[in-house]
């Protein structure tokens, strides 16, 4: 789940901005003199597993997407996220040197923590190669250095040395992958061919220990995984987007998402929704409508999100409500992008039902696709 | 002088002098701000340099903890695999940096191969000026250029840069300019991929930078992962980096600053001899203050406050000239000072609030030291016997110089023999301002005995001019000092060039027997002449015989620059043959390798004949036995020599970068280099000279560079005899009313004239004698001692007999019209008036 | 051996055009063997005149005849040479020079006029014999007193037999009893040498020890009227 389609690589800019934002220029600057063939996404090809866990070079970008809520000994509630993008440069294969970026890898982390009131986050971007970073074929086995992503059995292990904050989780699946769009090809704008590979693990078990600063706490919790790769470029009519993916607390999961136009009307929307009894239904634009409610104003950029909102998904309507509101990623020194991504529950007539996560984009200055 | 109470003394005093003799204040001012401009502007050229430099390199080296270089070939890449998987690394950086070889121009550009995204880590300043185009990087052609690599190569972003690889040209695209304020020298940037394919280096790095986590002990983690790396490859801590920029220039610039203190000198003995004169000339005026209640102290501190306000105006002249000389040399030369050893472009004048001071204060003290003597001296002086007359009491203070004069002699003689400090002949300096200073004590009993030793000719009026001097021997000793002082500095500072210029002169025609040389451009990574090109360029008709070289950098000891290993010869003998060798053995029997090496290893690195160096070669410690110390002029920091059997023994590298050919007789040079040009893929890069070409154009370089210590010896010279004009001319207005007597008693105007130039050529033949004697010792120390511990290299002795003489005969000549024109001063008053004249 | 010694014809001096002479119509005839004395008040141009007389200054009118020789028409160096044969002079600051010994000083006119050795030793220790100082010969006129130093200049002045001798205020610098010596020793000198002298003074008592005494006025010398 992810705004697919032909948002594709500007989603993955969002995403890559906020994490390092290096990608996005790498995407979208790099000349396609080297004239790199890049995979098509084409419908009719189910996924295999395991090998479709693993990663797909010859595809444009891949990603895979952890986000959800923990519960620490204390009985704190923490949102976060760790994010593995993989994304193939237009370059000339032909260099034999172990330093050729044939693949470029990004990881992105955050913590939400309402007793800090902002997020804590760390990022980093690496090329492919010499043992130190990669994205293997075959299985989900994705590394930075000492940050990695790895399956094993029915678990992920996620383990993450950040500045000043660290992970160490199992991720356990609990169902069995969602799989969005048609038969795993999500569409994501007006033209077919801006679509994406996608599939979720929602609603997976989390146990494991983090570390703020020196302080070291066990905790469990509950997560949404996203899978998805493609080769498709942005679509330029598109300003920014709304995504959520939900975890029902009857194990019920919702993935939905919309895309804004330039001048802010939404431009195409998608999503999956799969009951607690299993029964899957894929949404169409028309399904899926986004109401903004609460805003809340950025102190340090100004900027105000719609950090509270009504999605109507096919037959539910939720009320969403941020576990915080300053889950706001400010990576303009770096990279240029500010965006709103955190933890929300969801609301159904005044009481939880679930509990996901909300990503803004969009909503400073328009995204720059140079 | 009824004003006296009403103004200062010293108020009064002043502006006499100043209405009196306005040249020689004014000379006096110009050469302390002479000394002062010239110290000051150097220490500011070179503080803005080395700053300039320092920015340069902490942007390089940026926030790395730990820098690990290897040689030029660097080391495997796998060695920066291994330290990305050690514990409390932060961050690291792998760098492949290279001077490459340009296709269309002589100079080399620095150019980084590195990682964007860990580079971003360690140099965010450099990296985040690339920003997002750090993206486009990728691309194998791609190179990003600092905004001063631009302007030297007018490129602009988009346009082709070539660069030799081997001797096959390769395209470069400019991607992106940095901005100037990012980094100022001149520099290139490309992925480190791209430098890997493109500079045929695959596998390989030759940087690595390091951050180590917070809290770990940097000094102690890099002593023990020195102790891990390959031989050759160095675990540095930044500041070394930046260290060694400074000590390359340390040597040039003390040799400035020698120059300055001999201006300042100068400008010591000018204050010492304008204010004894003038205290004398006005010696019965400052005795009726002294009757008129004056007292002792108060005198000396006019006195003394006359000099020091000479001192005041000279180095304020001296500072304000200096910045601005500072400002014209940064703006229009390099600021290396010209020596080509710190490439630091576009440096901007760094203003030293704190040296200004400094710099003024010591023009000021100088001039404080060189009025004290006079000023007490004056004020010691009973006025009774002043009124009257006479100068009985500086002669016998003269006389009690030679002690003090002898012992600094000595002092002098001793301190040469001293090793230098922190590599600089400071003794050897101290040894020079000893001598000189013992010489000049010695100057009046030297005068006296020499006067003694002057012919009696039995012609009173003859015999008039030398017992003139020998009574005011104090005066003319004043006046021989300054021009002694210059003089002997020029002679001796002539002398050791002259010996130099011949050493060089015979060194070039050892190094150069061939008839024509051809190499890459000096100093670059990338280019050189494959086996396959070696012996292309052979065959070219024309030539009887070529040799070929191989020459590259190693580092021996990190605190040092690195040394140039020199691979020529086939053959050991042949080896030998070739070089300049001082001393050598016959190591025919040796298993081991042999190596000459230059002087600088010698006496920096302490390496005498039989001992075994170990160079780092291929990533091993190669073993080679000192079989002899050959002289290099051309590298500062050291070389070695081996043959180039043992070199490809030992790196399987049979490439070279230099070579020597011989013609056929009968064969048109420049016909044969338009042949070489093209037998090669980047001939038109190629640097090929005739042998003959090159040895004048290195003479020319050797004077180019020595021309301005002459033009500044000579402004010495000058001031010098500017002194001894003061001097004659001060002592023929105090003598008018002698004059005046000798005119009535029926002395011609001429015969008095004649009188005066017989003193001048007196004095002067006298004082260029000791200044041509003293001259030659100092010139001793300046061979054996400041050259030798400066540039670790050793010159022979040779002196330059025509121009000495013909300086001398000159300044002798000079001093004689100086005194006849004198003369014509003091006797264009009427005789009538001046035996009237009691004061 | 041409007589008068000195001739002086219708001589007069001023400073610049736009001023006053000094002094007009000044007529003197000095003969051999005669010892003059010129009074005047100060600023007269007692000196002024001694210059015109001794060629060392030029006249604005008349002439000034030394031993038959118009001044007023020879060059410098002539008069130089004239001067250097034929006058010797005595100062008021005596003008010996003090690096060089008594002999040397009283020798020095000798050795202008190119008396060689050993004639210019010989007539130099007559002559310190006559002034009374040949033990002083080796030393530094700086040693001496002053009305030593004036007995030197006294020997120079007449050691190569000038035929006339020019004495400006030569007692002016000296104590009573040296001042009488000094005065006494030159007109001996000047006597003994059968030349012609001339004192020029403000002293009457200095004045009286010549033979006859002029006074110099803006209208010329006038004979001292008998007191």
């Amino acid at each position: 789940m992810r705004p697919g389609g032909c948002l594709l690589a500007g989603y993955l800019l969002t995403r890559c901005l906020l994490t390092g934002c290096l990608l996005s220029g790498c995407l979208l600057a790099m000349p396609a003199a080297a004239g790199t063939q890049y995979a098509p996404v084409v419908p009719g090809h189910p996924f295999r597993f395991p090998a479709d866990l693993g990663s797909h070079p010859e595809f444009r970008t891949e990603w895979w997407y952890v986000t959800g809520w923990l519960m620490t000994e204390q009985g704190e509630s923490l949102g976060f996220q760790i994010t593995f993008f993989r994304s193939k440069p237009d370059i000339d294969a032909n260099n034999p040197s172990a330093f050729s970026p044939r693949q470029l890898l990004v990881a992105h982390c955050a913590l939400s923590d309402p007793k800090r009131g902002r997020l804590w986050q760390d990022q980093r971007i690496r090329r492919a190669g010499l043992n130190l970073a990669d994205a293997a074929e075959g299985d989900t086995n994705v590394w930075i250095d000492t940050w990695s992503l790895r399956h094993a059995g029915q678990s992920y292990a996620a383990k993450i040395d950040a500045d000043g904050f660290s992970f160490d989780l199992m991720l356990a699946e609990t169902q069995a992958a969602l799989i969005n769009g048609q038969g795993g090809v999500s569409r994501k704008g007006p033209q077919p061919e801006a679509s994406s590979y996608y599939y979720s693990l929602p609603h997976m078990r989390v146990a494991g220990t983090l570390s703020r600063n020196t302080a070291k706490t066990r905790v469990t919790g509950e997560a949404w995984f996203d899978h998805e790769w493609s080769s498709e470029y942005l679509d330029p009519e598109a300003t920014g987007w709304d995504w959520i993916g939900v975890n029902f607390n009857d194990g019920a999961a919702l993935m939905a998402f919309r895309i804004r136009s330039l001048h802010g009307e939404p431009r195409w929307a998608g999503g999956t929704l799969r009951g607690a009894d299993g029964d899957m239904r894929v949404l169409e634009p028309a399904d899926v409508d986004f109401h903004a409610g609460r805003r809340w104003i950025s102190p340090r950029t100004g900027i105000a999100y719609p950090v509270e909102w009504t999605v109507r998904a096919g037959s539910h309507e939720i009320s969403l409500r941020p576990l915080l509101d300053d889950q706001e990623n400010d990576t303009r020194l770096s990279t240029g992008a500010i965006y709103w991504e955190g933890a929300v529950q969801a609301y159904e007539r005044n009481s939880i039902v679930g509990r996901g996560y909300l990503e803004l984009t969009g909503y400073g200055e328009r995204l720059k696709l140079r | 002088m009824s004003r006296t109470g009403s103004y200062g003394i010293w108020r009064i005093l002043l502006l006499a002098q100043l209405r009196e003799q306005p040249g020689r204040f004014l000379v006096t001012v110009l050469a302390l701000a002479l000394g002062v401009a010239l110290g000051s502007s150097v220490y500011l050229v070179n503080t803005s340099a080395l700053n300039e430099f320092g920015l340069a390199t902490k942007r390089l080296v940026g926030e790395a903890d730990i820098v690990v270089r290897g040689p030029r070939d660097g080391f495997p890449e796998q060695l920066f695999v291994d330290l990305a998987h050690t514990p409390s690394v932060s961050a690291l950086s792998p760098v492949l940096e290279l001077e490459v070889a340009l296709s269309d121009r002589k100079e080399t550009l620095k150019v980084l191969g590195l990682d964007p995204f860990r580079a971003a880590v360690l140099q965010p300043a450099i990296m985040g000026d690339i920003g997002e185009a750090m993206f486009q990087l990728f691309d194998t052609d791609a190179i990003y250029l600092s905004s001063a690599a631009a302007q030297e190569l007018k490129l602009k972003r988009g346009e082709q840069l070539r660069v030799t690889v081997g001797s096959t040209s390769k395209a470069l695209r400019v991607i992106g300019i940095l901005s100037q304020n990012t980094y100022s020298q001149s520099l290139g940037l490309m992925d480190i991929a791209s430098a890997q394919w493109i500079f045929n280096a695959l596998g390989r790095v030759n940087r690595i930078d390091m951050r180590l986590s917070p809290g770990t002990d940097v000094n102690s983690f890099r002593r023990d992962l020195g102790t891990k790396l390959p031989p050759g490859v160095l675990a540095l801590a930044p500041q070394v980096e930046r260290d060694r920029a400074v000590t390359v220039t340390k040597a040039y610039r003390v040799n400035l600053n020698m120059l300055a203190l001999v201006a300042l000198f100068t400008g010591a003995f000018l204050v010492f001899s304008t204010q004894s004169l003038s205290v004398l000339r006005r010696r019965r005026s400052l005795a009726l203050l002294r009757a008129l209640g004056v007292t002792r102290s108060q005198l000396r501190n006019a006195l003394l406050g006359e000099g020091l306000a000479l001192g005041v105006l000279g180095s304020l002249l001296g500072v304000v000239l200096g910045m601005i000389i500072a400002a014209a040399v940064l703006k229009f030369l390099t600021a290396d000072l010209g020596n080509g050893q710190l490439r630091a472009a576009g440096a901007s004048l760094r203003s030293a609030p704190l040296q200004t001071v400094a710099f003024f204060a010591i023009g000021v003290a100088v001039a404080g030291i060189g009025a004290w003597v006079p000023a007490r001296n004056a004020a010691r002086q009973p006025p009774a016997r002043a009124l009257k007359g006479g100068d009985g009491d500086f002669k016998a203070a003269a006389r009690t110089g030679w002690r003090s004069g002898l012992a600094m002699l000595v002092l002098g003689s001793a301190l040469a023999w001293l090793p230098p400090v922190g590599g600089l002949p400071l003794f050897g300096y101290a040894a020079i301002a000893a001598l000189l200073l013992g010489a000049v004590l010695l100057v009046p009993t030297v005068t006296i005995q020499g006067l003694r030793l002057a012919p009696r000719t039995h012609r009173i009026v003859l015999d008039t001019a030398v017992s003139q001097l020998r009574e005011n021997v104090s005066l003319s000793a004043l006046s021989l000092a300054s021009i002694i002082v210059s003089f002997s500095l020029m002679v001796a500072m002539a002398i050791m060039i002259h010996s130099f210029r011949i050493s060089f002169d015979h060194w070039l025609g050892k190094l150069l027997p061939a008839d024509m040389l051809l190499r890459e451009p000096p100093g670059n990574d990338t280019a050189f002449l494959s086996k396959d090109d070696q012996a292309k360029l052979g065959t070219v008709t024309g030539i009887a015989r070529a040799e070929f070289r191989r020459t590259l950098q190693v580092l021996l000891d990190p605190t040092r620059a690195p040394i140039t290993l020199i691979a020529r010869g086939m053959s050991e003998a042949d080896t030998a043959a070739e070089l300049p060798l001082i001393r050598s053995v016959s190591a025919k029997e040796s298993p081991t390798p042999t190596a000459f090496i230059s002087e600088a290893l010698q006496d920096v690195y302490g390496y005498k004949i039989g001992d075994v160096l170990q160079i780092p070669l291929g990533g091993r410690n190669r073993a080679f036995l000192i079989a002899g110390v050959w002289r290099d002029y051309a590298r500062l920091s050291g070389s070695v020599v081996v043959s180039r059997h043992a070199y490809t023994a030992a790196t399987g590298d049979d490439s070279a970068n230099e070579g020597s050919l011989w013609l056929n007789t009968g064969t048109d040079s420049d016909t044969v280099a338009r042949m070489l040009r093209q037998t090669v893929g980047n001939g038109d890069a190629l640097e090929i000279t005739t042998s003959t070409a090159l040895h004048e154009r290195s003479l020319q370089i050797f004077d180019r560079a020595f021309a301005i210590t002459y033009a500044l010896e000579i402004i010495a010279v000058i001031i010098g005899l500017t002194g001894v004009s003061f001097a004659a001319s001060s002592t023929a207005l105090a003598r008018r009313a002698e004059f005046g007597m000798l005119r009535h008693i029926g002395m011609l105007r001429r015969q008095i004239i004649g009188m005066l130039a017989d003193e001048g050529v007196l004095t002067s033949t006298f004082g260029v004698v000791y200044g041509l004697g003293l001259g030659a010792a100092l010139s001793l120390v300046l061979v054996y001692v400041i050259n030798r511990q400066s540039f670790n290299w050793s010159i022979d002795f040779a002196v330059p007999v025509l121009p000495l003489v013909l300086l001398s005969v000159v300044l002798i000549g000079a001093a004689a019209v100086t005194a006849i024109w004198s003369g014509r001063a003091a006797l264009s008053q009427d005789a009538v008036r001046a035996v009237r004249e009691d004061w | 051996m041409i007589d008068p010694i000195l001739q002086l014809e219708g001589l007069s001096k001023r400073y610049s055009k736009d001023r006053p002479a000094i002094f007009e119509d000044v007529d003197l005839t000095l003969r051999s063997g005669e010892y003059l004395a010129i009074m005047g008040e100060s600023g007269v141009g007692k000196s002024t005149l001694l210059n015109l007389l001794a060629g060392l200054d030029t006249p604005d009118t008349g002439r000034v005849v030394l031993e038959g020789v118009d001044l007023t028409t020879l060059d410098d160096d002539a008069t130089t040479r004239l001067r250097r044969r034929t006058v010797g002079f005595v100062f008021q600051a005596f003008h010996v020079l003090p690096y060089l010994s008594v002999e040397q000083n009283v020798a020095l006119p000798l050795d202008l006029l190119g008396v060689a050795e050993p004639e210019r030793g010989r007539r130099t220790q007559e002559m310190l014999t006559a002034v009374g100082i040949e033990a002083l010969s080796q030393r530094h006129t700086r040693e001496l007193s002053g009305g030593e130093v004036q007995r030197v200049a006294i020997a120079r002045a007449l050691v190569h037999r000038p035929r006339l001798v020019l004495a400006d205020e030569p007692t002016g610098n000296l104590d009573a009893r040296s001042a009488a010596q000094t005065l006494t020793l030159l007109r001996a000198q000047i006597k003994a040498n059968a030349g012609a002298g001339i004192l020029i003074t403000h002293s009457r008592a200095a004045a009286d020890t010549a033979d006859r005494i002029v006074v110099l006025e803006a209208r010329g010398l006038k004979a001292l009227e008998a007191a």
